[in-house]
């Protein structure tokens, strides 16, 4: 037989479907479609007997999930691509699972499944998730398994055990589990450096800034409330307009896209500010992006590990960053960024495309001509967009092939990006040095747990400007127009909400219940070979080595142990619900009250005998129970479980005594 | 006949010939089990199955890419498994361990069918026993044992000859709760069953030389009242006199009995010289034929005769004089 029973396939299901879940959401609209139709066609052939789908077709159907992964995806290198493929393949094995071998196969990589999730996020939900999973493939296991002793005698015998028993069970194996877990956890040896890399090509799931900013880029990101970073500051915090966390710089400009260049990536920087003056002192939790860059505030003056500081104070790290990565850096704000601005780098800053934005070009000649004086020409350009009806919003319109013109002239509703390039494109047709500058503009004050938390949402771009004497120098124009967007943020500046949910008072709930991710970021997903080696230095004890580790791991799992094992000895099973038992026991009880006491080593019919000489009385009762009794349990055709109940319930041996 | 078989029923795989390693040092170290036997830690063993060594490597993986990618959700997700894993162990070993295997029964078989050992299990302890199984070569059997219940757990086994079968050593297992570890004990039983010649297919009419009480009825089966008498084991509860039993406080059993026409003398030394198991399976035929048609018979054997008679006991006794005969 080996049939796993339809019960416990609609287990199969549900561990599998849940497990599935979070990649569901990040998959294309097909994939999760062809991800879901196993599922759904085997809960229906389950619930309406609907026969296994011949080989041509599960084969077709295989081989259009792989065809429509491939269009989806492009390539099937990715991560985010792989856990589809092990989504989808699970998914499609459930139409042809008919066996418990089968079924196991795709309880077991459910669980791996579920693993693979944590790859992408690591967030305060995915505890749950995992658990809930795993209480799933629990139970369903446990089934499996009884299918499995009943598999050569046909379906295993009538639900014994309710489904909440069968859980309980799971919870408590789950919560005996925990303190070696635990153990393991904190003591197993750690590896400080990875045995194999993750090649960039299988980065698929890249979020935030990316290395390229057209009209809308940015206005992506907005959307995204998901935390980019957190920043604990060692001393004072910067006032919120000093908040303006630095990422990918932009040199290069096509009339649409702004770029960096290979050039300027590559190059280091020459001078690192010096620590004696003012400085902001500060450690961020970075949320894994797969990106190469680290954010810090203007002018980073030390450089966290594996990183380097480009010519244009980018921090950018060798590897992308693929989990929560914690680094501590120290800012001076007040350093002046390169002082003399040197022949290529100055070509490059007022490199722009021919036979562009003609009228923009005629706009700022006039105003060159009356306005010769760099600061004064920028302050010009900053009240234009200040006087005229500039508006910042989420819904700007398209721009043509001169989208400065477009934009200075006839849209004028847009949001930083357009703003920091027109201003940019301006400026170096007034022939002043500029470049853009993308990252982070505030963040929201987490005053309980004393941290500062930026959003993807926080996202901004602004631009940079040389001039003689102060070097490169911060000019944000989104703030000539909107003064509210640097003060509180672009979500308070916008004025209307994104969408239904998104109200002041959801987001102040939902910053201040971010301390939870915070603290869980901090004692466990940041837990690693460091903080294992100092685990003891409290006690006095010096770096652990991998040895010592494992010496201490054998002698905690001994003791936990000691104290888990007596208590598994005594764990319950799931409880049984067998109502021929349960009848016996009452006719048991009825004899107890009679005042005939069982040996508990007798069978049915020795106490049969016994209580027959005991109460004569009812001995013809007494025996037609026991007989009804061993029927029920072993006989092949046993009697209807109605008359078994009937003949204990007029069982009444202290009366018929008296 | 004495010889210990191997378990084994297929192409000996690995976990296959571990288990004959682990019957063949069980059968040095301790021999033939005596029953009744109450399973301690000496006498579990307890192995991952083939899922188990699976999952193991499965989690084995996890814990490796939660380790290299510095991943400690997927880290402490193996983990939680691994350790899950280890308790389940000791609930497999708790699930057999205090069992008491109280006997074997097996009732006669025709040489070419198949016996039925009913191995009683007892559970003295007051939490069911889940999904206990019987294992030998060639069957086995599950059952949840309830809290001090004794459950009979039945392995056949095809019979050849006739006279007494050992029966094979078995396990009892169980792979509770979750199918990653097996838990197991093997028994080495002495118990045996009687096995009947085969009765011939088509034997030559019954040797009616009546030389019986002709039709006097005789007592046992049939569908005619013959008396009352007092209860003796193994009557059948249907048989049972309730009215009679409870007027005199005793139990009584109704006798049957069926009218006889003539009986028939079924001796070994009239069937002339020919094979001696041939001559066994003719015999064997008559008695059944006999029974059938309620003609009282006789049986004289080389060192054993039984009187003319009918009814299950005798035919019983012939039968086994029959499957004992020294050939």
């Amino acid at each position: 037989m080996n049939d796993p029973g339809r019960k416990t396939i609609l287990w199969v299901i549900a561990t599998l479907a849940l497990a599935m879940l979070p990649q569901l959401v990040s998959m294309p609209l097909a994939v999760a479609l062809i991800a879901v139709a196993p599922l759904a066609w085997r809960i229906g052939s389950e619930r309406s007997g609907w026969k296994p789908l011949p080989a041509l077709v599960r084969h077709g159907a295989t081989i259009a999930g792989l065809a429509i992964l491939f269009v989806s995806y492009g390539d099937l290198a990715g991560r985010r691509a792989a856990v589809s493929l092990l989504s989808v393949m699970l998914s499609l094995k459930m139409i042809e699972c008919y066996r418990i071998r089968d079924a196991r196969l795709v309880v077991s990589f459910s669980l791996f499944l579920c693993a693979t999730q944590f790859l992408f996020g690591q967030g305060i939900l995915m505890p749950v998730y995992g658990g809930v999973t795993v209480i799933l493939a629990l139970v369903t296991l446990t089934q499996l398994q009884r299918s499995e002793a009943w598999s050569h005698e046909g379906p295993a015998p009538a639900v014994r055990a309710s489904i909440t028993s069968e859980i309980g069970f799971s919870l408590r194996l789950l919560a005996l589990a925990v303190p070696i877990c635990m153990a393991l956890f904190i003591l197993f040896p750690r590896l400080a450096n990875p045995l194999w890399g993750i090649p960039d090509t299988t980065l698929d799931s890249k979020t935030g800034l990316s290395d390229s900013m057209s009209p809308g880029s940015i206005q992506d990101l907005f959307m995204d409330d998901s935390p980019a970073f957190r920043v604990e500051f060692a001393g004072a915090i910067p006032s919120t307009d000093q908040l303006y966390w630095r990422g990918p710089v932009f040199w290069r400009f096509d009339g649409r896209t702004w770029e960096g260049s290979f050039y300027f990536k590559n190059i280091e920087a020459t001078s690192v500010p010096d620590l004696s003056g003012n400085t902001w002192e500060y450690s961020v939790q970075l949320e894994p992006n797969e990106r190469n860059w680290l954010f810090a505030l203007d002018y980073p003056a030390t450089t966290p590990p594996d990183t380097r500081l480009t010519l244009d104070y980018q921090l950018i790290r060798s590897q992308p960053v693929i989990q929560l990565t914690p680094y501590s850096i120290v800012s001076s704000p007040d350093f002046v960024d390169m002082p003399e601005l040197t022949g290529p780098l100055r070509l490059q800053a007022l490199d722009l495309p021919e036979g562009r934005n003609p009228r923009t070009q005629q706009l700022i000649r006039q105003w060159r001509r009356e306005t010769p004086g760099d600061k004064a020409f920028i302050q010009r350009v900053l009240q234009h967009f200040n006087n005229e009806p500039f508006r910042y919003s989420l819904n700007a319109p398209f721009l043509g092939v001169h989208s400065v013109d477009d934009f200075l002239f006839d849209t004028r509703t847009g949001f930083c990006e357009h703003y920091a390039s027109s201003f940019a494109v301006m400026m170096r047709m007034a022939g002043i040095p500029a470049r853009i500058v993308t990252g982070y503009q505030g963040g929201w004050f987490n005053a309980l747990g004393d941290y500062l938390l930026v959003r993807q949402s926080d996202a901004h771009a602004w631009t940079e400007v040389w001039l003689q004497g102060s070097g490169w120098t911060r000019v944000d124009p989104t703030a000539a127009v909107s003064p509210q967007r640097v003060e509180s943020g672009s979500l308070s500046a916008l004025g209307t909400p994104r969408h239904v949910l998104d109200y002041a008072w959801v987001r102040g709930v939902r910053n201040s219940v971010d301390i939870v991710q915070q603290r869980w970021n901090d004692w466990v997903i940041k837990y690693g070979a460091g903080q294992q080696a100092r685990l003891f230095a409290p006690l006095g004890l010096g770096e652990m080595t991998p040895p010592m580790l494992v010496g201490v791991l054998a002698v905690a799992i001994l003791v936990f142990s000691a104290v888990v094992f007596p208590i598994v000895m005594r764990i319950k099973g799931p409880s049984s619900k067998d109502p021929v038992q349960k009848t016996w026991q009452k006719f048991l009880k009825r004899l107890r009250l009679a005042g005939y006491r069982a040996r508990p080593s007798d069978g049915a019919m020795e106490l049969a005998d016994s209580a027959s000489r005991f109460l004569p009385a009812v001995s013809g009762p007494i025996h037609e129970i026991a007989d009804l009794y061993n029927r029920s349990r072993y006989a092949m055709e046993p009697p209807p479980l109605a008359q078994f109940k009937q003949a204990v319930r007029v069982f009444r041996p202290n009366k018929n005594r008296a | 006949m004495t010889s210990i078989t191997s378990l084994a029923t297929e192409a000996s795989t690995a976990g296959q010939r571990f288990d004959d390693w682990v019957l063949e040092r069980v059968r040095q170290r301790r021999g033939p089990t005596e029953l009744p036997l109450a399973f301690e830690y000496r006498h579990i063993y307890v192995m991952p199955t083939r899922f188990g060594f699976w999952f193991g490597i499965l989690l084995a993986l996890t814990v490796l890419g939660g380790l290299n990618f510095n991943n400690n959700m997927s880290l402490m997700l193996g983990f939680l498994l691994a350790a899950i894993a280890q308790l389940t162990t000791l609930l497999a070993y708790r699930n057999l361990a205090g069992l008491r295997v109280e006997a074997i029964r097996a009732t006669p078989v025709f040489a070419g069918e198949e016996a039925c050992f009913r191995v009683l299990v007892r559970n003295p302890e007051h939490r069911t026993r889940f999904a206990i199984e019987a294992v030998s070569p060639e069957s086995r059997d599950c059952r949840d044992i309830a809290a001090q219940n004794t459950v009979p757990l039945a392995l056949k086994q095809l019979s050849f000859e006739r006279g007494w079968m050992p029966m094979e050593p078995f396990r009892l297992e169980n792979r509770y709760p979750l199918g990653l570890f097996r838990a197991w004990a093997v028994i080495i039983p002495k118990a045996q069953c009687l096995v009947y010649p085969r009765p011939a297919t088509n034997p030559p009419p019954l040797p009616k030389t009546g030389r019986g009480d002709h039709g006097a009825a005789h007592p046992g089966e049939g569908e005619h009242f013959h008396g009352l008498r007092e209860f003796q084991q193994g009557d059948p509860l249907r048989r049972i006199a309730w009215r009679t039993s409870a007027r005199h406080q005793k139990l009584y059993s109704r006798v049957m009995e069926s009218p006889s026409e003539e009986a028939c003398e079924l001796n070994w030394y009239l069937m002339g010289s020919g094979d001696a198991e041939e001559k066994l399976s003719i015999l064997t035929a008559w008695v059944l034929r006999a029974e059938r048609r309620k003609i009282p018979y006789s049986l004289e054997m080389p060192g054993a005769a039984l009187p003319t008679d009918l009814g299950d006991d005798h035919r019983d006794a012939c039968l086994e004089i029959l499957a004992l005969h020294a050939s």
